[in-house]
């Protein structure tokens, strides 16, 4: 069997419509999922058990049911109930910031966990207010933790965000599944799908763990 | 003797604490310890020693009891409700350092000394890095001003630890157990930013195991038992020849010295 790659000069700008969809989505859903899911991250570890509770149903919620599903939910259902026909990409948003906040919420509240007791103590010690133990003192530590995590996280999204195309958004793995399907070489054309994830997915997670060590190196007390 | 004109620096009655009714740790202390006074808490490890000047700093609560400082008071609890009150303005005048040095490791050196003179007393940055960058000299640090925490040795880091409590003018320093993490080769040099402090008339209250040290420091000597004080005097007699039996026994055991 002879695999002819040439296709993808054909359809280079459909390929690179798609993949710019799939950046888009990503990076607005990292900024809101993040932001989500730091706000979720700190209602998590509140004192109030209603912001604990209501947190904690969310972050289960969507942490123990296929990103696959909430997405036909969001898409198929949130219209039903809220009455208004939402574009693909606002529905492929909401659905993608919810997985994401969930997941991060998670990031966050371990790395908030772990500024240790001692340096509450040393805040005390020092007279520090509370607002000053929040702002200067954990949060800072508790973010600085979370970025190796996070970033995790981000490539992750990136890679989940190909199950847009599974309810219709033009995203670069719907672009290389109608190219397989007119031209029936799915062997090729996925193959260069599968490459172009992975050279953006690839340089990221050694970033990761690049930054991980920096960043242990940095907090080592 | 006759009594002291000015009033005790700290004075603590009757404090209880206890972690569950099986771990009474504070069984009923009273203290009183006078201006320039620096007194050595010393002890077998779970006697209190520690739990004392955490309950000082207001970091522990306790179940009963109050401590006054320069005759205010400042921590009280009457045993009835769970609450422990706190006087955060007079708490103020304690700095306390801690056997795990507690740095914070985001803010490089000078950052530490001069979070709490910015934010708490809302001095202004410029004047407290002056006040901080010459604290650091004294303590032979200059160089490490812009250094991070995980780039000091524990020696260093401990001596940072010193100076961002002394940027707040404490007019007490309470040191727990602060040179027991530290490798045998870098004890001295934190010893002796201490010892130059006592050299200052700082009034401090020294919990430690290093007897060398505490012969050196100290101008008073507790020991500390089973939550109460066991005894009380200068060092020569309670490091030199103990009244009490336990004291004696415990001295004999950390000297390693068989009769």
């Amino acid at each position: 069997m002879a695999l002819d790659f040439s296709i993808i000069l054909r359809f280079q700008d459909a390929l690179l419509l798609g993949l710019w969809m799939t950046l888009k989505l990503t990076l607005i859903c990292v900024i809101l999922g993040c932001t989500l899911g730091f706000l979720v991250g700190l209602a998590r570890t509140s004192r109030s058990v209603m912001l604990r509770t209501i947190s904690g149903v969310y972050v289960d919620f969507f942490r123990g049911t296929p990103v696959l599903i909430q997405l036909f939910w969001i898409f198929f259902c949130l219209p039903l109930i809220l009455g208004i026909e939402l574009s693909n990409l606002a529905s492929g948003v909401i659905a993608l910031t919810l997985y994401m906040g969930a997941i991060t919420s998670e990031t966050f509240r371990a790395s908030l966990k772990s500024v240790g007791p001692e340096q509450l103590d040393a805040c005390i010690a020092l007279g520090l207010p509370r607002r000053i133990q929040v702002t200067n003192v954990i949060l800072p530590q508790a973010v600085l933790r979370a970025i190796p995590t996070l970033l995790s996280n981000c490539v992750s999204l990136f890679k989940e965000s190909a199950l847009v195309s599974a309810v219709g958004m033009a995203d670069l793995m719907f672009v290389g599944q109608n190219i397989s399907n007119n031209t029936a070489q799915p062997v090729e054309v996925l193959t260069i799908v599968a490459l172009i994830y992975f050279i953006i997915a690839f340089p990221l997670t050694r970033a990761v763990s690049l930054i991980e060590r920096r960043i242990l190196a940095k907090l080592a007390i | 003797m006759t009594a002291p004109i000015t009033p005790p620096l700290v004075r603590m009655q009757s404090l209880h604490k206890s972690y569950g009714p099986a771990m009474q740790v504070l069984k009923g202390l009273d203290i009183e310890m006078q201006p320039g006074e620096r007194l050595v808490v010393i002890g077998p490890s779970g006697g209190g020693k520690s739990t004392l000047l955490r309950v000082m700093m207001g970091l522990e609560k306790i179940d009963r009891g109050s401590i006054t400082f320069g005759g205010k008071p400042y921590i009280s609890s009457d045993g009835l409700d769970k609450k422990t009150n706190i006087d955060t303005e007079v708490r103020r005048s304690i700095g306390m350092v801690f056997q795990h040095y507690t740095l914070f490791p985001h803010l490089n050196v000078v950052e530490n000394l001069i979070l709490a003179p910015c934010k708490v007393r809302k001095e202004r940055k410029s004047d407290a890095t002056e006040r901080a960058v010459g604290l650091l000299t004294r303590f032979g640090l200059a160089a490490k001003a812009k250094a991070y925490p995980a780039q000091l040795s524990g020696g260093q880091k401990q001596r940072v630890a010193i100076a961002r409590a002394l940027m707040l003018d404490p007019k007490l320093m309470l040191f727990d157990e602060v040179t027991s993490a530290l490798d045998p080769e870098l004890v001295a040099e934190v010893e002796q930013v201490i010892l130059q402090l006592a050299a200052q008339k700082m009034p401090m209250m020294i919990v430690t195991h290093d007897m060398w040290f505490a012969k050196n420091i100290a101008s008073r000597v507790i020991f500390c038992a089973g939550g109460v004080v066991v005894e009380d005097g200068p060092p020569e007699q309670v490091l030199g020849s103990p009244k009490e039996e336990r004291t004696r026994d415990f001295i004999d055991r950390v000297f390693h010295i068989r009769q």
